[in-house]
């Protein structure tokens, strides 16, 4: 399988006062396409910096970022935009929805922001309503659902440009054990779809949904 | 995507009621100030410029200065025409002459107009200057023979009525009995903002058959009437310096012997058109219509930008203090693609969202307002004067720079944030602007202080005006004008005779103006003291020998004359100071000479106010009727009244009405007036300034004051945890309240600081236009600042109170 994306030596650290605080250092990891990858280590071990670091939310400050053959390290910011707008969904421990939009305008962002015509933007969303069975809850603003109800939004939301990479920080953190199973159960059927999937966690259970277990540690690779 | 946006903006607007309102009516008030004053502006520099080559046309007016002071004379000696008419520099030159007749009969129809008014006597030239459509008549041969008049649309229908234009040429109008004069024109009034209010227009060598036919004859180059106007239209491309040296050359080569020995000199001035509806030193042909003040309207502007500059920092600060709520929002949106330029363009949307409603709310409010202003806005300053392409343009264009000033800020910092710290509720940014934040809200303060404090100090001083002691009598006493056209004094005395039977009247007496009036009149006298001769002008007051009495007129020396024709003079102390004599007793029998005679003072009186406070006391005299042989100058019958019930006024009041009617049964004119009522009438601009200052005053309190609190909301919110925790630990409701007031008060403090002397420096500019002034006590500034702490308690504490009452419980509750 071609890989999708590959991290040479890459550290990430930031200033705090006087000290340098080192928040990845050296990583060298390599993710193929169709992998479901499980992060996993204690809190501030450095997950979720690596997921924002990949999803180019934040840039590395050392090494070599590649991805899909393209040098991230070395692009400039509007190009980046363009291939993370592209090719990478986010879905978060808090959801985050925006509170003022109805589900259907949440799932229909992204498209606006990568210029797809209104017809075709409410087609997908029909489509991404009707696979999640959410379709009665198209007019609800978030508040008004579930936590679990808003995690399926965040992952539509995710889904919805058709994306190679999701990155999932904690995405069953704040539900309940009936929740996080129906969620992890997604993940694993929209891997087996082709999505590539790196999530970062706490739990062993949901860890084993993954094909894939990497353990860190103040910031670097532990075990595989 | 717009329809997004717009979806967005609307619904956070919905979801922030409060700090919508505060934003929309700070906005409100902001544009709807602006457009009325835009409206002032437009209505007022649009006047007369639909004249061909406008640019080029200019009134010659004359400028004299001497020893006391500056005058100004919107006409010209009679002379100057007939000098410059064969000027190359000129394309026209245009000299007419206003004179009202004192009557015009259409003999066909047997109606007679009295005193009509606007009739001019002009050539052919003033049709080339100013434009008329003709709607009848021949309009190449213009006003070329003697007895011919062209009439406006308007003055046609009154003699007229039921004519058309074409039927009225060729008819005869009869004016001042004995001048039968064609009608060669009917011309359509002017449709545009004109202060051309001409009606009428005689062809001018008419004119030799009227009184005027030895000042015509003659066109001497020393008299100068304000009737006399004479218009020039340059050519193009000339040089306008030449032309003013060459008017300088013909005013100092015809300057009289008297002038040149009493060092007073004479400018012809070119006026430009355009300045004429501008200039009140020249004033403009219709007195009853207003002008248009460049101070007044300097003053409007700047209070109309500060009204809007305050609505735009609530802006500011309230989207400023807000960002953090807004923060998530904008994370989401970046990680899902957005970039900087599209968040920014959103917030952008959203404030002209905001801008629009307010934009909207003060058109509406703008048709009330003009009412409301009516003392500002001229009375026919129409609301549909919104719908003009250039009001139009300005009106959007304003709305965009509004949308910018409150909007870019914001959008800025708002769009700013980092993506991954939000996310992670690392937030942090809106409270990095508190800087900004307070800088602007001691902004908005320091202009709401220094409005208050210039209210209080412009009431102190009108006040002061008002209640200052003239040095007469002022109340109780009123004063009854003759009718206008009333040359002779029989009529008064039959008049005076008969109010006397009334029993609530003190005393009567027959004069010109009361003591304090508009009008003036006044000539140059010499003296000589002993010591040396003293020129001085004197004013005068006419009355007869109870005017001294009635007035209580203080006496110092001497006595008041003994009859009312007698040539005799009461001097007051300013002018004994300008004869150069230090005891009133010395002045005593001294010889006043007015050139062609020489009068003894026989009285001394105590100096009085002879207009508003803010000129000096001139020097003047008290004199009775000396020409009664030919005019009486006595206008008025003046009437003091016996203490009485204001019940008893009215009935006394109507009596002397109704014997007026009595007397003067031919004519309706009958005119009284209240001495405090004229007086408290030279202090009309004065209480327009303070009318303008109250309004600017409330509506600046009342934006910064919500701005304010949408700050102690905001700040309060954000604090709930701090004050439960307090609360918990023991603090009394008091003391938190303490707390939270605390910062904002200083910044309340610190605009006090800032405004006070800002204030006392712009007032005691103002004050400088008046000769006597009102002290600038300490405690008005004292009171301005606490009052403006007080407000700005108040409007904290209704946030603050509540906040502070929270149950803890409450508050502490995690999530």
């Amino acid at each position: 399988m071609s890989i999708l994306l590959s991290l040479n030596e890459a550290t990430r650290s930031v200033n705090s006062g006087n000290n340098k605080v080192t928040l990845l250092n050296n990583i060298n990891l390599q993710v193929k396409e169709g992998e479901f990858i499980s992060l996993m280590g204690p809190s501030g071990s450095g997950k979720s910096t690596l997921l924002n670091c990949i999803g180019m939310l934040d840039n590395f400050n050392g090494g070599g970022y590649t991805f899909l053959g393209q040098p991230v390290h070395s692009m400039k910011e509007k190009k980046r935009s363009m291939l993370y707008k592209e090719y990478i969904g986010f879905v978060f421990q808090a959801y985050h929805l925006i509170d003022e939009l109805t589900v259907f305008e949440n799932i229909e962002t992204p498209l606006l922001y990568k210029n797809v015509k209104s017809s075709e933007r409410k087609a997908l969303v029909a489509d991404m309503l009707d696979r999640f069975n959410i379709v009665g809850k198209k007019d609800l603003f978030p508040e008004q659902l579930s936590g679990g109800q808003q995690q399926l939004v965040g992952i539509a939301r995710a889904l919805i440009g058709n994306p190679k990479l999701i990155l999932a920080d904690e995405p069953t953190g704040n539900l309940n054990s009936k929740q996080s199973t129906e969620i992890m159960e997604l993940f694993s059927e929209l891997n087996k779809e082709g999505v590539t999937i790196i999530q970062a966690t706490h739990s062993e259970k949901n860890a084993s949904y993954g094909s894939r277990i990497i353990n860190l540690l103040d910031g670097e690779i532990v075990s595989e | 995507m717009l329809r997004n946006y717009f979806k967005i903006a609307w619904r956070n607007i919905m979801k922030h009621k409060m700090f919508s309102l505060i934003n929309i009516i700070g906005l409100t008030i902001g544009l709807c100030t602006s457009f009325i004053i835009g409206l002032m502006i437009y209505y007022d520099f649009t006047f007369d410029n639909f004249h061909k080559d406008t640019d080029r046309i200019y009134r010659i007016v004359t400028d004299f200065d001497s020893s006391e002071g500056e005058f100004y004379n919107p006409g010209v000696s009679t002379a100057l025409e007939t000098a410059i008419e064969d000027n190359s520099s000129f394309e026209i030159v245009n000299g007419f002459y206003i004179l009202r007749p004192f009557k015009v009969e259409n003999k066909v129809n047997q109606t007679e107009f009295k005193w009509p008014s606007f009739v001019i006597y002009a050539n052919a030239s003033y049709f080339d200057m100013f434009k008329y459509k003709f709607l009848a008549g021949n309009e190449n041969t213009i006003l070329s023979n003697p007895n011919e008049v062209i009439l406006t649309e308007n003055r046609a229908k009154e003699y007229f009525p039921n004519l058309k234009p074409s039927e009225i040429i060729g008819k005869t109008l009869v004016y001042n009995d004995s001048l039968n004069i064609n009608v060669t024109g009917v011309v359509e009034n002017f449709k545009s903002r004109t202060d051309f209010v001409f009606e009428e227009f005689i062809s001018h060598p008419t004119i030799l058959q009227t009184r005027l036919r030895e000042t015509f004859i003659e066109r001497n180059w020393n008299s100068t009437n304000s009737n006399s106007q004479l218009f020039v239209k340059v050519k193009e491309n000339d040089d306008l310096n030449k032309v003013k040296k060459e008017l300088h050359e013909l005013a100092e080569a015809n300057t009289d012997e008297d002038s040149k020995k009493y060092g007073q000199t004479r400018e012809f001035v070119l006026q430009p058109l355009r300045d004429i509806h501008f200039n009140e030193d020249y004033g403009i042909y219709d007195w009853e219509k207003g002008m248009a003040s460049k101070v007044l309207l300097r003053n409007l502007v700047l209070v109309a930008i500060f009204l809007l500059l305050l609505g735009c920092i609530n802006f500011i600060n309230l989207n400023t203090a807000q960002a953090t709520q807004r923060a998530k929002e904008i994370g989401i949106r970046k990680t899902l693609g957005s970039s900087r330029k599209q968040l920014i363009w959103q917030f952008m949307g959203e404030t002209f969202i905001l801008v629009l409603i307010s934009a909207i709310l003060s058109v509406v409010m703008t048709k009330w307002l003009i009412k409301v202003f009516s003392d500002f806005v001229p009375s026919d300053l129409e609301f549909s004067l919104l719908a003009e392409p250039l009001i139009l343009l300005g009106i959007i264009l304003l709305l965009v720079l509004v949308t910018f000033l409150s909007g870019f800020y914001p959008a800025l910092v708002l769009s700013k944030f980092n993506t991954v710290s939000v996310l992670k509720n690392h937030l942090g940014i809106g409270d990095k602007k508190v800087g900004l934040r307070k800088f602007l809200t001691v902004f908005q303060f320091t202009i709401a202080q220094i409005f208050i404090i210039g209210t209080l100090l412009v009431g102190k001083q009108i006040n002061f005006l008002l209640s200052k002691d003239m040095g007469f009598k002022t109340e109780a006493i009123v004063s009854v004008f003759s009718p206008r056209s009333e040359g002779e004094l029989s009529k008064k005395e039959i008049y005076a005779q008969k109010l006397k039977s009334i029993p609530q009247i003190k005393s009567i007496s027959l004069g010109g103006m009361p003591p304090a009036s508009f009008n003036t009149n006044s000539s140059t006298t010499t003296l000589n003291n002993g010591n040396s001769e003293v020129q001085s002008d004197l004013q005068f007051i006419f009355g007869d020998t109870q005017y001294q009495k009635l007035f209580e007129l203080e006496l110092l020396a001497g006595r008041v004359y003994r009859n009312d024709t007698i040539q005799e003079l009461v001097i007051n102390e300013a002018a004994l100071k300008a004869y150069g004599f230090s005891q009133p007793k010395e002045a005593l029998g001294s010889m006043v000479d007015f050139g062609d005679r020489k009068v003894p003072i026989v009285g001394v009186m105590a100096d009085f106010h002879q207009r508003s406070l803010r000129s000096d006391i001139k020097p003047m005299a008290l004199v009775g009727d000396w020409y009664r042989k030919d005019f009486t100058q006595f206008r008025a019958v003046h009437i003091a009244f016996n203490n009485s019930s204001s019940e008893e006024l009215k009935s006394t009041l109507n009596t002397i009405e109704s014997l007026y009617k009595q007397v003067y049964t031919e004519v309706e004119d009958y005119r009284i007036e209240f001495m405090d009522e004229s007086i408290a009438k030279f202090y009309d601009r004065e209480k327009k300034v303070s009318k303008l200052l109250n309004w600017a005053t409330g509506l600046s309190i009342l934006i910064s004051c919500l701005g304010l609190l949408g700050l102690v909301i905001y700040t309060t919110n954000r604090r709930i945890k701090e004050i439960g925790v307090r609360k918990v630990l023991g603090a009394s409701i008091l003391q938190i309240n303490t707390l939270l007031c605390k910062e904002f008060l200083v910044l309340v403090a610190i605009a006090f600081v800032i405004a006070a002397p800002l204030a006392w420096y712009g007032i005691n500019e103002w004050l400088q236009d008046f000769a006597f002034k009102t002290t600038m006590s300490f405690w008005v500034f004292l009171i301005s600042g606490l009052s403006m702490i007080v407000f700005a308690l108040l409007v904290i504490s209704i946030k603050t109170l509540r906040a502070a009452s929270v149950n803890p419980v409450s508050s502490l509750r995690s999530e």
